[in-house]
């Protein structure tokens, strides 16, 4: 399995591992400011993330040396160790907040539904890669990928995390269009999707995930309530102006107006202190690193590889995109971490495990078939 | 790794480069997606920041910064001597900033049990500040103890939103001495909060209600300070970011002796007498007492007053809450013989030594006037009639001079219109004429009620203080000094703004030529051995002066009964004003005693202790002369 070549070296993507650099090292600095002052007992976040990003650096290092194709072989086992952690989450989990989501390893609290946003990246590009269909899959394809998708879904919801099972369907949808899929297959897919909709909206969502979507629609209707994180998180980044109030100067975090600084809301405490300027260069680098990702894809030696980074790529990018919008007012609040920039383990490793296994395939773009011989 | 399903990696990933590149070109598809929502974020990040940037940046300081009034120390209150009468200690309240407090309902429980109050009180406050913004602290609790003080303090994390404010509150040095003129101050109403700057005043604010603090609130209030800080989600401070001190009031001197005035209050109070006492300076008009009895309980007022306390005292039967110097009118008595004898004498109608008959009545038409003396005075010139107070000669002057007459020398002495005093509410008084019978009344002015208003009966109406005012202006010779009660105000820095300066209102003519005949016949009351009020004397000061007696009621039925058995309500009420020394006088004194029945022994002590109190040196100098003549001999 072990095949220790001078290529991969060579061919390491140092470009990739700059703008996670930067990334990172921005959001460690956002991270800082927005726990500071630190709390007189424990270890400060910023400490804690520090470790967990280092642990993370050699986790991905560790990865590297395997190929990544034989993730083909793990996923399986993989996909049910998941499933086992959320199964064990519902009945041991920690709870807090009124929801259970975390297992207590003593050293670190795990949160299994994050591992199992790359997961189920890892199974869909598996089953996809191996499938293949060039006129796009049917309906009776569709069955397995919905299975492999709805169990880890149900057991999520039902925690309840309503952000991260969200997650894992944006994931589904967007693998699966890109796979291509008929077009009877989209149209019973939006019905039943709709129907599902419907059928959560009066059964399943719980009051205070309806009216996070409710205050949404209309936030001046509620201001102490729900409404207020998001008018707070919107003053933040607006009152950020053009440069910023500086870095450790930011009055809305600081003074605690705005909730959860550290974790969902972290870029409104760097628009708050960098202003307009300093988020266009963290969106930048950050973007930057999302569109590197995709020519990742672009240059994956085969079906898997693609898949992979692309999935890898959507699952960074939507969870970006929901927790920007969430914080400019745009999207309710639904608890869905800024990749790298929010506090939190589980959601950091397993951002750093996906932006491994990108790393692992243009490692690995030239290894051998048809991409290698071209390129000599 | 057979339970996969394939032999290994190459196999797996076997393909068809086509297809491939065909995947491949989704990808496109993808960066598409992601620039359109990076275009989204940017464009509204655009919008909060740049557009928006300014609104934002002053929301965010209104959510840190905190503004917060500081109340000014109001101005102190001296007496003529520089005494203090009514100064400012802090004093602490318990407010509420609802802004900060995410759940009032609870917090108020908690404060509620923390201190063991009634949760009710709590709410009410609550309710009444229910229009005011959030931001605006609501008062739960006003002047608390030090253990309460502490408490809170103490535990501010537990109550967030809770704080306490440090207010000045009034303290008065001499309890409720001249309370009726200094008045109290009161929460400002709606009424009056719309009626003012509110530039200046915001709810909650202690306002003048009464006396010389309403009157002279301008004066007194000062300028409110703030306090700039910023505060954080919770509401607690962080650091202060601007300071402006608040500018206390300017101090007010008055030109009353808080001496003079508690030995007439205390006189007053002592014989459970209800009235009122006027002392004044006779050549500047300077009020040197005015004293109201029963007196205003004034720290009842502070910090507001219950209902059980202010129902007491309106239904207090000798009604403390009216300031009786100038609020409450009275028959003048006998003290107004002397504007009949001053009308005798200018008009021509008498000389000093026009002499009367007095049996003891005067018949008029088919009446039969009675002299107080039913046995009768016999013949009676004017020094006389002043001193024995002989009704039948004044009955003949006032029919000889006519009520008109009689009303037109009364008003140069100022009786019958306001006095000007820096006092609420003065009533004006009544002098009758003929004119005003026929239009208050619409009837013809008949003769036989001129011998009542001749000898101050009748329609005639006064306050104390005109009677004082009159006796003045006998005593220094004609002139009608405005009294005031203002010595000086001072700015904070000692800055004089106002000073006392006498103005004169009026000034008789050449009638002033027959003010020392009234005069003497004034000193005869006292000096005199026949005078009605000989108690009053004091060695060593020859004072002028006059009794009187204002019917309240002549009901036949009360007739026959001794004096101490009518009614409290229906005896007469009682006058005595004077002034000293005859050679040169100073002072004039006035006192009302309600239903006090005889103005020589029941009002007459009151001014004679004044005047002992007044004229100390002069005594004591007198008294240590004595001394030394006797060791000399």
């Amino acid at each position: 399995m072990f095949r220790i070549d001078r290529r991969y070296f060579k061919n390491f993507d140092w470009v990739l591992l700059a703008l996670l650099l930067g990334v990172a090292s921005m959001a460690l600095t956002n991270l800082y400011s927005a726990s500071y002052p630190p709390a007189p007992y424990g270890i400060p976040p910023f400490i804690k993330q520090c470790y967990l990003f280092l642990f993370g650096m050699m986790s991905i290092l560790f990865i590297l040396f395997f190929d990544y194709r034989e993730l083909h072989f793990w996923n399986y086992p993989f996909y049910i160790i998941i499933i086992i952690l959320l199964l064990l989450v519902l009945f041991a989990g920690n709870s807090a907040g009124g929801a259970q989501r975390w297992i207590n390893l003593g050293f670190f609290k795990l949160q299994p539904s994050e591992l199992a946003k790359l997961m189920m990246v890892v199974t869909l590009a598996s089953y996809y890669s191996r499938k293949e269909q060039n006129e796009g899959y049917g309906i009776r394809d569709m069955v397995t990928p919905v299975l492999l998708t709805l169990l880890p879904f149900l057991l999520i919801l039902k925690q309840p995390d309503l952000g991260t099972a969200l997650m894992l369907g944006i994931v589904f949808v967007s693998m699966t269009v890109f796979a291509k899929v008929r077009w009877q297959t989209y149209g019973l897919g939006i019905i039943l999707g709709s129907g599902c909709a419907v059928f959560a909206w009066f059964y399943l969502l719980r009051d205070y995930q309806k009216r996070r979507i409710e205050t949404l629609l209309n936030p001046a209707k509620d201001p102490m309530g729900q409404g207020y994180q998001i008018l707070q998180s919107k003053i933040a980044v607006g009152s950020g102006g053009v440069s910023g109030k500086g870095y450790l100067e930011g009055t809305q975090g600081h003074l605690h107006f705005l909730p959860e600084r550290h974790t969902d809301f972290a870029f409104s405490v760097w628009g708050e202190e960098w202003g307009f300027a300093g988020s266009l260069f963290f969106l930048g680098v950050y973007f930057s690193m999302l569109f590197w990702g995709l020519y990742a894809a672009m240059t994956a030696r085969d079906r898997f590889g693609v898949f992979l980074s692309f999935g890898v790529v959507m699952l960074i990018f939507w969870q970006a995109v929901i927790n920007l919008l969430m914080i400019l007012g745009f999207l309710p609040v639904v608890g869905i971490p800024l990749p790298l920039v929010s506090y939190g383990g589980s959601s950091l490793l397993t951002t750093l495990l996906a932006i491994g296994i990108l790393m692992n395939v243009r490692m690995r773009r030239f290894q051998s078939g048809q991409n290698a011989e071209k390129m000599n | 790794m057979k339970w996969s399903g394939y032999k290994n990696l190459e196999e797996l990933t076997e393909h068809d480069d086509a297809t491939l590149d065909l995947l491949k070109r989704r990808l496109g598809v993808a960066g598409l997606v992601i620039i359109i929502f990076g275009t989204l974020i940017f464009a509204r990040l655009w919008f909060l920041q740049i557009y928006k940037g300014d609104e934002y940046r002053n929301r965010a300081d209104n959510n840190r910064v905190r503004m917060r009034e500081i109340a000014p120390p109001r101005g102190n209150i001296l007496d003529s001597k520089g005494r203090q009468m009514v100064t400012n200690r802090p004093s602490f309240n318990v407010v509420l900033v609802r802004e900060d407090s995410n759940d009032v309902d609870q917090l108020l429980k908690k404060l509620a049990t923390a201190l063991d109050i009634d949760i009710s009180l709590l709410w009410e406050k609550l309710r009444d500040a229910s229009g005011k913004p959030r931001h605006i602290p609501v008062r739960l609790l006003e002047d608390v103890d030090w253990q309460t003080l502490a408490y809170v303090e103490n535990h501010n994390q537990r109550f967030p939103g809770i704080r306490i404010e440090a207010v000045p509150s009034r303290v008065y040095h001499y309890e409720n001495l001249a309370a009726h003129a200094i008045g109290y101050l009161g929460a400002i109403s709606k009424k009056e909060l719309a009626a003012r700057d509110t530039s200046i005043y915001a709810g909650g604010d202690l306002i003048g209600k009464m006396g010389l603090e309403r009157l002279h609130e301008a004066d007194l209030r000062g300028e409110k300070g703030s306090s700039s800080s910023e505060v954080d989600a919770r509401g607690f401070e962080q650091q202060l970011l601007k300071d402006v001190e608040p500018l206390p009031g300017n101090d007010i001197q008055l030109t009353l002796d808080a001496e003079l005035q508690k030995v007439a209050e205390d006189l007053m109070e002592a014989g459970d007498k209800a009235g009122a006492v006027v002392a004044m300076e006779v050549k500047t008009g300077r009020m040197l007492v005015l004293a109201s009895n029963p007196v205003l309980p004034l720290n009842q007022f502070v910090g507001g007053i219950s209902h059980k306390n202010w129902n007491a005292l309106l239904d207090n039967s000798k009604h403390p809450l009216i300031n009786k110097v100038v609020q409450a009118m009275y028959p003048p008595g006998s003290t107004y013989k002397m504007m009949t004898a001053m009308a005798g004498l200018a008009t021509g109608v008498i000389t000093p030594d026009t002499v009367f008959y007095c049996p003891g009545y005067y018949t008029f038409g088919k009446r039969r006037y009675h002299c107080w003396k039913h046995s009768g005075h016999g013949a009676v010139n004017l020094k006389r009639a002043i001193s024995e107070s002989c009704d039948v000669y004044f009955y003949q002057v006032g029919l000889r001079v006519g009520v008109d007459n009689l009303a037109k020398y009364a008003n140069k002495f100022g009786l019958g219109h306001k006095s000007g005093i820096d006092m609420e509410h003065e009533k004006s008084g009544l002098t009758p004429t003929k004119a005003w019978k026929q239009k208050r009344h619409g009837q013809k002015w008949q003769d036989g009620e001129t011998l009542s208003v001749a000898i101050g009966q009748g329609f005639n109406l006064v306050t104390p203080l005109q009677i004082c005012l009159m006796t003045a202006t006998i005593a220094n010779g004609g002139i009608q000094y405005l009294p005031q009660v203002i010595e000086k105000v001072t700015d904070p820095e000692g800055k004089i703004l106002k000073e006392f300066e006498p103005v004169v209102v009026d000034e008789l003519k050449n009638e002033k030529q027959f003010l020392p005949l009234i005069r003497n016949g004034m000193e005869e009351v006292i000096q005199g051995s026949r005078g009605t009020a000989r108690k009053v004397r004091i060695k060593g000061i020859t004072i002028g002066g006059k009794t009187g007696t204002a019917q309240v009621v002549r009901l036949k039925q009360y007739k026959h009964l001794k004096e101490e058995d009518i009614p409290y309500k229906y005896r007469d009420h009682a006058w005595f004003t004077c002034y000293a020394p005859a050679e040169d006088p100073q002072i004039a004194i006035t006192v009302l005693v309600e239903h006090g029945l005889h103005g020589g022994s029941n009002a007459g002590p009151v001014a004679r202790a004044l005047l002992e109190t007044y004229f100390a040196e002069h005594l004591q100098r007198l008294a240590d002369a004595e001394e030394e003549e006797k060791k000399n001999e």
